[in-house]
């Protein structure tokens, strides 16, 4: 930080009080820039007080380092960008004065006064159209050099990692008319909306309505009070002030930006408009000319705002090239306020401006008649741009009208947007708030289903000089520095299409997006390339209107976790959470490989809450379930559980699990817990779409159910001491067999004996609201056993031993259901499953990949899961799908998918490490390292 | 964002829904020969204009339904459900 | 033995009904109430059968049968009934005869789901943060419901005003409850939204 210092005497132009000032002369603010403390007052603009002040210089040009002022003192200003204390790339000839506020320019290193890049100015043939391409691209290995230079050059402020994280908020509205734009045909337009009954949004870019009434004569500030109180009078109309309608999108998706409201810094509204009014005004348009971006030329509407709005005098001797009204107002408007005006230039009666001179900031004219006119203000108005690009969001194409030198609205719009104000057509006051009023009360009317058809009267642009370039050559693109000469040099190599040479010279890519500069851009190419401006045509306008932060864009976090209810017990016995999907759920409790000695020693409990769980009633189960499921399910006694593995058309295994028959019509599947969604979806699919008679009501009981799988040698004394009233003994609840009954006093809870981790194990599920509960039993209940809890490692370890696959882990998403090993599984005598033809062609063929048990010669090397199988060539033949050291045997185990050839017992292949290293590994007979023959899951 | 008309919702955004693609209809398997099979699999007609989708009201009804939707310019025709869903076929 | 709510209970903790609660008293104003205890029972019927004209109510509405019981037509053939924790809705029963014409099941989805109350005359301002609906009365009176994404989750939302004050219920899937929970405290602090304890109103 530079300490701060008092400013040195600079000259003081603030005016007298201007009759529609929007400054508050009884509070003073006081802040700094670039470490120097400066006063303004309560509504200036950062950029309006500064130059209240004396200052003129507010950045450095992005390539050629020159000093910028102001061009346009609007938001979209290319030399006003600032950054205020930690926040880059504020607008600030936009952005409200606020006390205590450190500005320091972005630009200009060491200094904005003495810029070491300014040299660039002298190497500039050097840096013209696609310099980036052509100058920094070779040697490549210098790009990185390259690119910290041009860091370190370039506009953009400063992002610091300290900074407190902002509050932003998103909403959803639902107006019957959105109207973008709070000038004089805006707020005309959502009167009409409102007094048609409609709901209305009204947006507005600006701190208050009013557009160009703001800084007009008394009549306009006459008319603007009475529009403004009748709008503020309406209750049918929200007004959102200092925000910006970003884009519009399918349906009339309307985004609005709103700015520094009270409790966040930035909020994006969702519109979903009935329909949206388009009354985004005009946008006054530089002219090219030599030395047009030197401090001191700014246009008429720039010249008028720091006049009228913040009582600031621009300068003291000036000249006016005057095109339009405009140019007259501001001339009369710098004549009122006591600055000299020295010539109005008016091209109508053969005024030439050439080009401006100047070392560092403006300092004499020089005119068509070779004059020479010593000033240090130009003021430019030599026409408009209309800023079409909400209505061509919404499919329009401009049109360009000759006539009023500027594009125009194509009228290809759909029925849910209208447009209303400068965009459409100029005109005295009561005709564009005629305008507004009628297409206001015509948005309603289509909003709201009215037949009755609005008279909308015309409007239409006036016709105006075209004024685009001088003869002399000057900038087109003040944000990205382009020269009107770099466009025709580009034009020449053959970038003669608008959209090329934008993207070859970078021109309206820039912080403005070329809302000043997309026209002039436009109107050079045309006169490089002979053709018209409308031959010409100019390039898509594209969302946002206005820049948007991150913050915003990103609102309020909303990322779904899931919880199972057991995880205050997880948290508060040391486990490690991990993230599986939108659930949190333990990866162990310390040490996984103790975990599983517990298991297969004594007993363990593992929270699968996040399994999918399916609950399937009707008489038609039994048909769902053959379909999905490769294997049969017609012979399913109630109180028996079978497993299945599903498959999608292509024969490529989708999800497996076990699903158990409860009564004669219900039945209960589980599925993967990744799988759990997706799965739900896939039933219903075919229920609804290809069997709807089929009698079925499916039900996801994910949550309903609390599932804890107890695992090992004790689980059925422990479970026993909890359940009165089923039988666990091996003779009357065998493997593969289901139970309701009722565990700690829980009644309604299913019990599976099925094993994914090859121990004698019970899966219980219990009403979610219990589950808690019934986990503290177990744990007290069994210390004399030794339970303990275990997590996804210690299953995964054991599920491994076991050689259970793990869908998506073991398999692929080309993995066809016999690759995965399950032939014994797949039935293809069954009349039809998902699936079917395509394993039918498989087991034809017998080719693809196989998953078989590996383990590795070198029994405590562990390779690294993907590690590739290669064959003596290097071809790839398989890959390791998993991997352990499984502390159950003492040694590495895997499983693999290697080519069919491979996978016959005792075949030792070569497993390629990703540190290069080859390693051998042997081919199993079994999948399961540990129990093949299942005698422990059984007991 | 555009809007799917759901034939039991109304109109929601789209994110509420899960796309299907095409409608298309499944050969009988047994008489399939692989490359019919795979035309249903994998051969989307992608036309510059009106097709027919399936969408599923994944964050609503959870229904499944067709919709004819230009490509071109997102307009959509009303959704029609599957099935016996629809009261009329239930009432016939 | 104990139930609990996937929402942590706060301020003072009793009992009601074998569910641990939250007793803090109500303050007034806008407001988020835990009602998770309360049972819940999803039923599944042809939208012309017997059982639909017992539950009286269209898709998209809600009304309250003799015994308290809250009837939502949340899906197409679907209702979900809501009645005081530890109760069974006399409906459930009316209903769980057989209809040859069309398959009628009745599933206890209490534990499956979490339920919440929030209440206020700035509710709809809350919601209109995390849910894509119109909210306006037009569209949303007092007795629709819809299904749609809430912050992310798919929620069954009932208006169901209090006494004249706005007020929504939302049930969704359990696993979400704490986050969608403290989605929508977070959505109201802008409003001092409260949270207030378990009661037994709907009964």
């Amino acid at each position: 930080m530079i300490s701060s210092r008092r400013r040195p005497t600079a000259m003081i132009s603030r005016l007298g009080r201007q009759e529609g000032e929007l400054i508050d002369r009884s509070r003073r603010l006081s802040f700094t820039f670039n470490g120097v403390e400066h006063r303004g007052f309560d509504g200036d603009t950062i950029v309006s007080a500064l130059m209240a002040e004396g200052e003129r210089i507010f950045s450095r040009s992005f390539k050629y380092h020159r000093p910028r002022s102001v061009l346009s003192a609007t938001f979209h200003d290319p030399g006003c960008i600032v950054q205020v204390g930690d926040e880059p790339n504020v607008r600030a000839a936009h952005r409200r004065l606020r006390d205590g506020m450190a500005v320091e320019a972005q630009t200009g290193w060491p200094s904005l006064r003495y810029d070491v890049g300014a040299a660039n100015q002298l190497v500039g043939r050097f840096i013209g159209a696609g310099f980036y391409y052509k100058t920094f691209i070779k040697p490549q290995r210098l790009w990185p050099t390259y690119e910290k230079v041009l860091q370190r050059f370039a506009a953009g402020g400063r992002v610091q990692a300290s900074s407190p994280h902002g509050t932003y908020d998103k909403r959803y509205a639902h107006p019957d008319v959105l109207v973008a734009g709070g000038g004089p045909a805006g707020m005309a337009a959502a009167l009409g909306a409102a007094d048609a009954g409609a709901n209305v949004i009204l947006v507005e870019e600006e701190y208050e309505l009013g557009g160009h009434l703001r800084f007009g004569g008394s009549e306009d500030l006459v008319a603007l009070r009475e529009l403004r109180d009748e709008v503020g009078a309406h209750a049918g109309i929200e007004v959102m002030t200092n925000s910006v309608v970003t884009g519009r999108y399918d349906d009339n998706w309307v985004a609005v930006l709103q700015r520094e409201l009270p409790q966040v810094a930035e909020r994006l509204v969702k519109a979903r408009a009935k329909t949206l009014v388009v009354a985004s005004g005009l946008i006054e348009r530089p002219y090219v000319f030599e030395g047009n971006d030197l401090p001191g030329v700014m246009l008429s509407t720039a010249a008028r705002r720091l006049v009228n709005l913040y009582a600031v005098k621009p300068g003291q001797q000036a000249v006016v090239f005057a095109a339009n009204e405009s140019g007259q107002a501001a001339a009369a408007d710098l004549d009122r306020v006591g600055v000299e005006v020295l010539k109005v230039v008016d091209p109508a009666s053969g005024g030439e401006l050439v080009r401006a001179l100047g070392r560092g900031q403006l300092e004499q004219v020089e005119l068509g008649d070779g004059s020479i006119v010593d000033c240090d203000l130009l003021v430019t108005a030599v026409g408009w741009t209309a800023p079409t690009l909400l209505v061509n969001m919404a499919g329009d194409r401009p049109r360009y009208d000759e006539r009023a030198a500027r594009f125009v609205p194509g009228g290809a719009l759909p029925d849910t947007v209208l447009a209303t104000g400068g965009i459409v057509g100029d005109g005295p006051l009561q005709a564009l708030v005629a305008h507004g009023r009628a297409t206001g009360t015509a948005a309603a009317h289509r909003a709201l289903g009215r037949a009755d058809s609005i008279d909308i009267p015309e409007l239409e642009p006036a016709p105006h000089p075209a004024l685009f370039r001088a003869r002399t050559h000057g900038i087109v693109d003040y944000s990205e520095d382009v020269y009107s000469k770099d466009l025709v040099a580009a034009a020449r190599e053959g970038y003669d299409s608008v959209e090329l040479l934008k993207r070859y010279t970078t021109a309206t890519m820039g912080p403005s997006q070329g809302k000043l500069e997309t026209i002039n851009t436009v109107a050079v190419l045309a006169e490089a390339t002979g053709r018209s401006i409308e031959e010409t045509g100019t390039t898509v306008w594209r969302p946002p209107y206005a820049p948007i932060s991150l913050g915003a864009l990103a609102g309020r976090i909303l990322e779904p976790v899931r919880y199972s209810p057991m995880q205050p017990w997880h948290d508060s016995h040391g486990a490690k959470p991990i993230v599986a999907g939108q659930w949190i759920r333990p990866e162990h409790y310390g040490d996984a490989a103790a975990e599983v000695r517990n298991v297969r020693e004594n007993v363990g409990i593992i929270d699968v809450s996040p399994l999918g769980k399916l609950d399937l009633r009707g008489p038609d189960v039994s048909k769902l379930l053959n379909f999905v499921y490769v294997n049969k399910w017609s012979k399913l006694d109630v109180g028996s559980v079978r497993y299945g593995v599903m498959c999608g058309e292509d024969g490529v295994v989708i999800d497996d699990g076990v699903t158990g028959r409860l009564a004669a019509d219900h039945y209960f599947m589980s599925t993967t817990s990744s799988g759990a969604q997706a799965v739900h979806e896939w039933v219903e699919n075919w229920l609804q779409t290809s069997f709807p008679s089929w009698q079925v009501h499916v039900t996801s009981m994910v949550s309903a159910y609390a599932s804890i799988n107890i695992a090992g040698p004790r689980s059925r004394e422990l479970l026993g001491r909890l359940v009165p009233d089923v039988d666990l003994s091996p003779e009357s609840f065998s493997y593969m067999q289901v139970r309701t009954g009722t565990i700690a006093g829980v009644p309604g809870c299913h019990m599976w004996r099925i094993g994914f981790t090859g121990e004698l194990s019970f899966e219980i599920h219990v009403p979610a609201g219990y589950g808690l509960y019934v986990w503290e039993r177990l744990m007290s209940d069994g210390k004399d056993l030794g339970v303990g809890p275990f997590g996804l490692e210690a299953q995964r370890v054991m599920r491994l031993e076991k050689g259970h696959f793990i869908v998506g882990q073991d398999t692929d998403g080309v993995t066809q259901a016999l690759s995965a090993g399950l032939d014994w599984l797949v039935k293809l005598d069954k009349e039809d499953f998902a699936g079917k033809p395509e394993l039918v062609w498989q087991h034809e063929r017998g080719d693809g990949m196989r998953l078989v048990g590996l383990q590795p010669s070198d029994t405590h090397l562990v390779p690294a899961e993907a590690s590739q199988i290669v064959s003596p060539s290097g071809a790839i033949e398989g890959r390791i799908t998993s991997s352990r050291f499984s502390p159950t045997i003492g040694r590495s185990i895997c499983l693999g998918l290697v080519s069919a050839r491979l996978a016959v017992a005792g075949t030792v292949v070569t497993v390629k490490l990703p540190d290069g290293r080859h390693v051998p590994a042997t081919v199993m007979e079994h999948h399961a390292h540990f129990d093949p023959e299942g005698s422990r899951l059984r007991g | 964002m555009i809007r799917i008309p759901c034939p039991n919702c109304g109109p929601r955004n789209s994110s509420e829904f899960s796309y299907f693609g095409e409608l298309g209809s499944r050969p009988a398997p047994d008489a399939v020969d692989p490359a019919h099979w795979r035309h249903y699999l994998y051969d989307k007609k992608n036309p510059a204009g009106w097709t027919t989708e399936k969408w599923y009201h994944a964050s609503g009804c959870r229904k499944f339904f067709a919709i004819e939707r230009n490509t071109l310019t997102n307009d959509v025709k009303s959704g029609r459900p599957f099935g016996v869903e629809s009261s009329s076929e239930e009432s016939s | 033995m104990v139930a609990r709510s996937p929402i942590r209970a706060r301020g003072p903790v009793g009992r009601e009904h074998g569910w641990e609660v939250s007793t803090t008293a109500r303050k007034g104003g806008l407001e988020l109430c835990d009602l998770t205890p309360y049972s819940k029972v999803l039923v599944r019927a042809g939208v012309l059968s017997k059982a639909a004209e017992v539950l009286g109510c269209a898709l998209g509405l809600a009304r309250r049968a003799p015994d308290g019981t809250l009837v939502a037509g949340t899906g197409p053939g679907e209702w979900l009934l809501v009645s005081g924790a530890g109760t069974w809705p006399a409906l459930a029963d009316e209903i769980g005869g057989g209809d040859p014409t069309a398959l009628t099941t009745v599933v206890d989805v209490t534990h499956g789901g979490f339920l919440i109350r929030l209440s206020g005359a700035d509710s709809r301002r809350v919601l209109e943060k995390i849910c894509a609906i119109d909210l306006s009365d037009g569209v949303t009176p007092d007795g629709a419901v819809f299904r749609s994404s809430v912050a992310r989750i798919v929620c069954d939302v009932i208006r169901d005003d209090d006494g004249g004050v706005r007020s929504y219920l939302l049930h969704g899937d359990r696993s979400a409850g704490q986050y969608l929970f403290d989605a929508v405290l977070d959505a109201g602090s802008e409003f001092s939204i409260g949270i207030s304890g378990y009661r037994e109103k709907e009964a």
